[in-house]
């Protein structure tokens, strides 16, 4: 069975998806198979990084869930659009968040069972290492349930007051849900804080591992915007800062 | 390949003055035909700047083969003799061989700054005052030609003066040319203020003189006022340059330390201890110099600020709102729900 690794922030902005992106894509560019599940193709989000085309999306991991698909119609392989070369592979596999399909499966009494099968008849016939779950921002009920199926809850907060607040919710809320592993990311950290200090101070404070700080980097902000950052700067600091989390990631699952 | 061998001579006779003396050679002969009204055997001889540029370029042994072979040869051709004047030779060589041993002991191959300037300049004056001696000392062992006082006025003078006033306006023209003056603030006014000092002074002397040619009857008379009112030029020259320098630094040395400190407060080094003498000035450059200061402590205290103020960064969480916000999900029936259900295939 692949890892679920579910990558959740409290509030919206704080490069979850960019997260998700990087950390899946250099493990795929490692020789995993990987797949991304993006809970959000309304506003424009993760297909842009994959460099999938929005019309080509017909089928969600909603539409498998109920029967509508296969699960090969409902994932979309950017291994070749983004170089990954085998056995590496890349998967984006969408789910819907239209306010009908969120309604129907809260009517439909969806339960964690028919979504852990879901993501397990999904990691089997893709063959997948490792999926990743691009949660909503916030702690709607389709949010919590992707944390409860997690093996490892990945939480991204910037360091403001309004991100500490939330993000002890988001902790909380996964040590209630008894998630296997819980790790916090720094993100967008300003150059001019002390980066040791501040993971000292984030871990102390929520009793949790810190599996690593980004610096904000206007270089990033720029050139991330329709692009795998990590895959176009190899070389970038940022991208060795990623290399670390995916080490880090990597050595909870042994 | 044969080509290339013959490029690579060219390049050799170019590198050794063999070339340049070719061509200082031939332009002894055409300013031969030229004489001085007053000095019938020295011509006026701007070219004399060849050897001394080389010697500066390339060092004191193509210097001295520039400024030998060349009058040698000029003199051949002219038809003085190859050997006849060989005084003249040496005090050529010389004049080339002393800016070359200069060059190699303070590094003047390129004028990088009002100093390189100045110390090229004195160089030109005094590489032309011992080769004359030189010429002149070596007549009165061996060649015994000259007579004095005669010689004084006819020779000694006017080589020097010419020779000075063509060395000191050519040579950094062809540092120029060369491209071995690396454009800067510095040698840019020296270079402009020595020009305007040259041609003014010389204009104001050649004008004067002239002007009285007409009222001069004795040869002797014309000599005397051509000598005086050359070696004047050439004390002003010399005056008129030493306090150029001066100048020129008192404005270009604040410009050379703001840079500096501008560069350092780029690294990170806010101590703007250097450009205090700046600061005191009453003119723009100390308005620039004070207004760099202030900025740098303005950048430095806000750094500090935020530092401290990063330092001082607590993680506070509000325990009342974390219990509220948690139980709004906690207690809910789904939450409940889901809970259990996790519970059970973990289990699994």
């Amino acid at each position: 069975m692949a890892k679920i690794i579910s990558i959740h922030s409290f509030r919206g902005g704080t490069g979850k998806s960019n997260t998700a992106a990087n950390l899946a894509a250099l493990l795929a560019s490692d020789g995993q198979k990987v797949g991304v599940v993006d809970t959000d193709i309304q506003s424009p989000g993760i297909h842009v990084l994959f460099g999938i085309d929005q019309s080509a999306i017909q089928y969600t991991l909603n539409d498998f869930l109920w029967g509508k698909c296969e699960i090969r119609h409902a994932a979309y392989d950017a291994s070749a659009v983004q170089g990954i070369a085998p056995p590496g592979k890349l998967f984006l596999i969408p789910s819907s968040v239209k306010a009908g399909d969120i309604a129907r499966v809260l009517h439909d009494g969806y339960d964690v069972n028919l979504l852990r099968d879901g993501f397990q008849h999904l990691t089997t016939q893709l063959s997948l290492d490792y999926l990743f779950i691009d949660t909503h921002p916030g702690l709607n009920e389709e949010t919590l349930l992707s944390i409860a199926l997690s093996d490892v809850l990945l939480i991204i907060l910037r360091p403001d007051k309004q991100d500490y607040q939330g993000s002890a919710v988001t902790v909380e809320v996964s040590r209630q849900l008894e998630v296997p592993r819980l790790m916090l990311l720094v993100n967008k950290a300003p150059a001019l804080l002390d980066e040791t200090d501040l993971k000292q101070k984030v871990a102390k404070t929520y009793h949790c591992d810190v599996a690593g700080l980004i610096p904000h980097s206007d270089e990033m902000m720029i050139l991330a915007s329709n692009a795998i950052f990590a895959l176009q700067y190899p070389h970038h600091p940022v991208t060795e800062r990623y290399r670390q989390v995916v080490k880090i990631l990597k050595s909870s699952f042994l | 390949m044969h080509l290339l061998s013959g490029k690579r001579v060219f390049q050799n006779l170019a590198r050794w003055g063999v070339l340049w003396a070719l061509i200082y050679g031939l332009m002894n002969v055409l300013s031969n035909q030229f004489t001085l009204p007053a000095a019938p055997i020295i011509s006026l001889r701007p070219q004399v700047a060849l050897p001394m540029t080389i010697g500066f370029f390339y060092g004191p042994i193509p210097g001295f083969i520039t400024g030998f072979l060349g009058n040698m040869f000029g003199d051949g051709l002219f038809g003085y003799g190859f050997l006849q004047f060989w005084n003249w030779h040496v005090a050529n060589g010389l004049m080339g061989m002393l800016p070359g041993g200069v060059s190699r002991w303070k590094n003047l191959g390129t004028i990088k700054s009002v100093r390189d300037f100045g110390m090229i300049e004195a160089t030109v004056v005094l590489a032309c005052f011992v080769s004359v001696g030189v010429a002149v000392c070596l007549d009165l062992l061996f060649l015994h030609t000259m007579r004095f006082p005669e010689s004084l006025n006819a020779w000694i003078l006017p080589a020097f003066i010419f020779n000075a006033v063509g060395g000191f306006i050519l040579v950094p023209v062809f540092f120029l040319l060369a491209r071995r003056l690396v454009v800067t603030i510095e040698t840019r006014t020296i270079f402009l203020v020595t020009a305007l000092l040259v041609t003014a002074i010389l204009a104001t002397s050649i004008t004067i003189t002239w002007a009285m040619y007409d009222n001069l009857t004795s040869y002797d008379a014309i000599v005397e006022a051509v000598y005086f009112s050359g070696m004047v030029s050439v004390i002003l020259v010399i005056a008129g340059f030493g306090s150029s320098i001066y100048f020129v630094k008192r404005i270009t040395d604040p410009v050379t330390l703001l840079t500096q400190a501008a560069e350092s407060v780029e690294q990170g080094d806010y101590d703007l201890q250097s450009i205090q003498s700046v600061s005191g000035r009453t003119d723009e450059l100390g308005r620039l110099a004070r207004m760099m200061q202030s900025m740098a402590s303005k950048i430095q205290h806000r750094e500090q600020t935020l530092k401290s103020q990063v330092r001082q960064l607590q993680i506070a969480i509000d325990q009342k709102k974390l219990d509220r916000d948690l139980a709004e999900i906690v207690e809910t029936d789904y939450f409940q729900g889901l809970r259990n259900r996790v519970r059970e295939f973990r289990k699994k």
